[in-house]
């Protein structure tokens, strides 16, 4: 059963992932294309998601807008988990007042709840889709920052890291040759669970109208433009946000494998 | 809606009473300090003048000797470390400033809006929890179907957007059935749908930390024994296991309080819900920035609550964590 | 009487049992019945003060039209009537007009309604410290308001102005309180005291407005259907920005108006026996573009030319509004009977764009396909305000953007808040705008295109914005403004506004989009017939 939802997370990302480098393998038409005369047409064959208010082809739009997406979350998550390996190794491996200061600093971000930390950031810098990816990945880093430390301390205890400490090798060659190697693990699941949390966080700015703007073909702007006729024409908003759902389910379908996988090898 | 990475408080070492309470005010006081210098320095990285957004944005065209009045009332003419120590006297007084935008007092404003938002968190919250028992209770003792619906309520609370879930609330309950109203209104009626759309991605992560944690329960020694005893499964699984399982997600409260909170700007913009969330949306919207700093700092401060209570509740639930 | 039962989930169950649903089946009457309180559901955007002197925008007017009242008002012909003032005289030399005061009306603080109180209002739209926009510019020529007698207000003009009565039928020259005015600016955008029919109770900010029946009422307008105090007992004013939850409240029943309604709502609504529609297209300007002729690259007439030819409306209004949006070729809203219409001029032609562009120098691409000239690209900047235009109209932009991109123009479209809009715009950082203009009468022509209009009103908020400066365009506006004989001023104006349309300042769209959408059960609103604001003086619930 886990073997299939894996598999089955794995095949989704695959098809994003061809949408996001080749879309027009999967939609040869162009997103951005007007056909004012077919505005708001209902999903058929010839439009597979229907047609957007200016005429524009949602399924085409979505495909399109793949990687624009994918590239918000990916990029959402590295900072964020860049940030949280700064900290996370700072704080597992400096000394122990350094240590002190970022776990105390580390506290501190807890205090503004995720969406509080991105919106104070959008404050300061402006919505847009640059401020948002950003902000995304500066109000995630805290969590994983924790994460990483306490991954940081098992593995520093571990006995072949004293072991390379009482051999005399260098503490460069400790992190790259035995520490990082042994935390990328996690550091990969968590990598792949953040992509789709990024998504629908970034989306969630979009529909909120911080983020990414229309027309571009990207999904939170799709969803905040579908948002106006969502009695009316469902389809506009319907298909950006189900992508939305199946990239963040498929990252967590196969981050929650590889994290069973990691656990019990 | 945010994966509960890392949500999990750190077990540091226990102490007795009097020093845990200190160190703990210590630590909020700390905390609280911070995240008012933090966003006092970061609102200086704003592009443009403070005194120009006072009168009105960048629209109003306001005269040179009205921004250096402005300026002047607002003590802007002084180094940044005198009105450092201003900000924080004042925030001590309990004064926040004055929204641009609403030419109010924030601390009028949030005052306002507090009671909406702590309403609807604790609604959800219990609503949650409920939700999460009934359905770790359930999977724990063998309920396949359970375990499908706590795994899809895993999986929307992971993947599904709030606006999403509450548009789709929206479409279903009033829309399509009409039972029940698309914007909020006085009474309990009005709360069903944002406490629905706020609870069911919570009680899927609840229901997941403690389904775990009373699997671990019921294979542990103590139930073990407690069986041995002769009592029955559904005493022990109420006595023992539920106790046990009711510690993690204890646990969890401070980060449910910001998943919450995260929640709560969605949700009230989406439902027209007065609230803090929908008030730190707008003013974000108008760059309202002592409104921003007043509502962030008094979340910060719901959340050294929630956290030190946590920790108070662990004391008293864990006897293992009181010290002999 | 249906009882609902939902098994779903044990919570939601137990909601829903302990309250249950209820529809009431009372037969309509046509009786107007007294009570009750209507909930008006409001997307334009908050106000930050309650008095239309403040400012002066049309989520004020819309308001304010529940409690403040003006001098003289309008009937549907288009026709000055009585309201607070029940007669009126202009000097033979047009410098000084006697307003006679209706008796015996008091204001909702308990002060007399007097010429003295007339005389503080004006004094307080002109005071710059009060921030004045539309009223300050509406009331350019009146040099001061004197008390002839207690009951006659005299105003003085520096010249003759024509549109003095349709200016004054405006919710931005309401009358209020003299005494009221006293209290600090603070105090009274919170709680303006006017003599209208409702009172403002209480503003709770971002949420509504609470306004109660003046039970004293005595003032209506000459055009109302009724006498004495309002039916209503009260109104609930609401801000509700979200369109669709705006619409989704209305059928549910949870609210009686809405306005702002969504062209495919309105539609959507047509279908129901329960919801009425009002269309009441706001007067003065028609929704246009306006092309900033001050820099490059619009000042070139060419240029300005090209576009308007580039752009394909007639597709985008028919493809976004569903018919509920007639084209304009006008400068001015088609309930101006002075409004003159060129089609002609506003052709969608892409090779006349090409031409244009061609003989204007911008003759090379670059390879996304853009004109250039000289290096530098042939691209326009359009700060769109999220709060003034709705999705609609944002949409039509869009795709103006996609067909204005086939004869090589790039057109930024910068969606802004209201505040950093009218920054863009004070700091000339802007080749194309949508600003929706609200007054009534064909003066509005004076204030967007005459050179006075590029300086800043006291708000800072200037209106001519496509920055015409044509000295012979000044001439004819001023003239129509001091005379007093009708035809005259007719085909003044109509120099005027063929000046501004073949000068290809501006490229219009649509009357400004006024449409109201009320439950059946809710009798008896209408629009006024000045600003189109809805009045709920006459309106009754029948439930």
């Amino acid at each position: 059963m886990r073997r299939v939802l894996l598999w089955t997370g794995v095949a989704a990302l695959a098809f994003l992932l061809v949408a996001a480098i080749a879309p027009g393998l999967v939609a040869p038409a162009d997103p951005l294309a007007i056909h004012p005369t077919q505005s708001f047409r209902a999903p058929s064959f010839a439009h597979l998601f229907g047609t957007d208010e200016s005429g524009r082809d949602i399924f085409t739009r979505v495909i399109h807008g793949t990687g624009a997406s994918l590239l918000i979350g990916i990029s959402a998550t590295a900072i964020g988990v860049g940030l949280a390996l700064v900290f996370g190794l700072l704080a597992g491996l400096g000394p122990r007042w350094l240590d002190f200061g970022t776990t105390r600093f580390l506290e501190v971000l807890f205090a503004f709840p995720g969406l509080l930390l991105a919106l104070l950031f959008i404050v300061v810098y402006g919505p847009g889709v640059m401020t948002s990816t950003i902000a995304v990945g500066l109000a995630t880093a805290p969590g994983y920052a924790r994460i990483i430390r306490s991954r940081v301390l098992v593995v520093r205890r571990a006995p072949y890291l004293e072991a390379a400490t009482v051999l005399g090798r260098g503490w460069w060659s400790r992190l790259w040759r035995h520490l990082l190697p042994n935390v990328a693990g996690s550091l990969f699941v968590l990598l792949t669970l953040g992509i789709g949390q990024s998504i629908v966080w970034a989306s969630s700015l979009s529909y909120l109208g911080l983020g990414a703007v229309p027309p571009a073909a990207e999904w939170g702007a799709m969803l905040s433009a579908g948002r106006t006729y969502l009695t009316s024409f469902w389809w506009m908003t319907f298909f950006p946000g189900l992508f939305i759902m199946i990239s963040a389910v498929a990252t967590t379908l196969v981050g929650r494998g590889l994290q069973q996988r990691t656990r019990h090898p | 809606m945010a994966l509960p990475v890392g949500a999990l408080p750190g077990s540091g070492a226990r102490r007795s009473w009097a020093p845990w309470a200190l160190l703990r005010l210590g630590g909020v006081a700390f905390v609280l300090w911070a995240v008012a210098t933090v966003t006092f320095f970061a609102i200086r990285l704003i592009p443009g003048d403070p005194a120009e957004a006072i009168l009105g944005g960048p629209g109003s065209q306001a005269s040179a000797a009205a921004l250096a009045q402005a300026r002047a009332d607002y003590g802007l003419d002084q180094p940044l470390v005198v009105q450092y120590l201003h900000y924080l006297g004042r925030m001590l007084r309990g004064d926040l400033g004055v929204s641009y935008a609403l030419k109010q007092p924030v601390i009028a404003v949030v005052g306002e809006n507090l009671g909406g938002t702590l309403l609807l968190a604790v609604v959800s919250l219990l609503v949650a929890a409920a939700i999460a028992l009934a359905l770790a209770a359930w999977s724990a003792r063998g309920g396949r179907v359970a375990s499908a619906v706590s795994w899809v309520l895993e999986v929307v609370a992971a993947a599904v957007p709030h606006f999403w879930l509450a548009i789709s609330l929206i479409l279903l309950f009033s829309t399509t059935l009409g039972w029940l109203p698309p914007v909020s209104v006085p009474g309990p009626l009005g709360l069903v749908l944002p406490v629905l759309t706020l609870a069911l991605p919570l009680s899927g992560f609840l229901a997941q930390v403690m389904r775990e944690s009373i699997l671990d329960a019921m294979a542990s020694p103590f139930v073990l024994a407690a069986r041995a005893r002769g009592e029955g499964s559904g005493g022990v699984f109420w006595r023992h296991a539920l106790r046990h399982a009711a510690i993690p997600a204890i646990g969890l409260a401070g980060w449910a309080f910001g998943s919450l909170i995260s929640g709560a700007v969605v949700v009230e913009t989406i439902f027209a819900r007065p609230g803090l969330g929908r008030s730190l949306l707008s003013a974000v919207q108008q760059r309202d920035v002592p409104l921003v700093l007043g509502v962030v700092l008094v979340v910060a401060l719901g959340y050294m609550l929630v956290t030190t209570l946590t920790d108070l509740a662990d004391r008293l639930v864990d006897p293992r964590l009181r010290a002999a | 009487m249906k009882r609902v039962v939902v098994p779903v989930i044990s919570i939601l169950a137990v909601a829903l049992i302990a309250t249950g649903c209820s529809a009431a089946t009372t037969p309509t009457g046509t009786q107007p019945v007294s009570g009750g309180v209507l909930v008006y559901a409001t997307g334009d955007a908050e106000p930050d003060c309650l008095d239309p002197h403040v400012g002066g925008n049309y989520p004020q007017a819309l308001v304010a039209t529940q409690y403040l009242e003006s001098l003289v008002s309008k009937n549907t012909a288009g026709e000055i009537v009585p309201w607070l003032a029940t007669k009126w005289t202009e000097s033979p030399d047009g410098l000084s007009w006697d307003f006679t005061l209706k008796k015996d009306v008091k204001f909702t603080d308990g002060t007399v309604l007097t010429a003295d109180a007339i005389a503080a209002n004006v004094a307080h739209v002109q005071d710059p410290a009060t921030g004045s926009s539309t009223g300050y510019l509406a009331l350019q020529k009146v040099t001061g308001v004197t008390a002839v007698s207690a009951d006659v207000a005299r105003f003085t003009l520096s010249t003759p102005d024509s549109a003095l009565l349709d200016s004054l039928s405006q919710p931005w020259l309401a009358i209020e309180s003299a005494t009221a005015l006293k209290r600090s600016q603070a105090v009274n955008c919170e709680s303006p005291v006017g003599t209208g029919p409702f009172v403002v109770k209480k503003w709770t900010h971002q949420q509504s407005i609470s306004l109660v029946r003046n039970a004293d009422y005595s003032s209506p307008p000459a055009d109302a259907a009724h006498s004495g105090r309002a039916y209503l007992k009260g109104i609930d004013w609401r801000f509700l920005p979200d369109s669709a939850s705006r619409y989704a409240a209305l059928q549910a029943g949870t609210v009686d108006v809405i306005d702002n309604v969504q062209p495919d709502t309105l539609v959507a609504a047509k279908k129901s026996r329960d919801l009425v529609a009002i269309d009441a297209p706001r007067p003065g300007a028609s929704n246009r573009i306006e092309l900033n002729s001050s820099i490059a690259p619009f000042d070139d007439a060419k240029v300005r030319e090209a576009f308007i030819r580039s752009a394909n409306v007639n597709d985008a209004v028919t493809s976004l509004f569903f018919g509920t949006a007639k084209r304009s070729y006008s400068a001015l809203s088609s309930v101006e009977k002075s409004g003159i219409s060129e089609p002609s001029l506003f052709d969608y032609d892409q090779k006349a764009a090409a031409k244009l562009l061609d003989e204007a120098g911008w003759s090379t691409k670059n390879a996304d396909g853009y004109r250039t000239k000289n290096g530098s690209v042939l691209e326009l900047s359009l700060p769109v305000s999220t709060n003034q235009s709705i999705p609609a109209e944002q949409s039509l932009f869009e795709q103006l953007q996609a067909t204005s991109k086939q004869a090589g123009f790039k057109v930024d479209l910068k969606p802004l808040d209201l505040s950093s809009w009218y920054g863009a715009l004070g700091k000339n950082q802007y080749n194309l705008v949508s600003a929706p203009y609200t007054k009534v009468g064909p003066d509005v022509l004076r204030i967007l295109f005459d050179s006075a209009g590029t300086k800043p009103a006291p708000s800072g908020y200037f209106a001519n914005h496509s920055q015409v400066k044509d000295p012979a365009l000044d001439a004819l506006l001023e003239k129509a403004a001091t005379s007093s004989d009708a035809a005259e001023r007719q085909s003044l104006y109509k120099r005027s506004q063929e000046i501004v349309l073949k000068g290809f300042y501006i490229l219009p769209l649509y009357d400004q989009q006024n449409h109201y959408l009320h439950r059946s059960v809710v009798k008896g609103l209408r629009a006024m017939p000045t600003v189109s604001t809805p009045t709920m003086y006459d309106s009754w619930l029948s439930r």
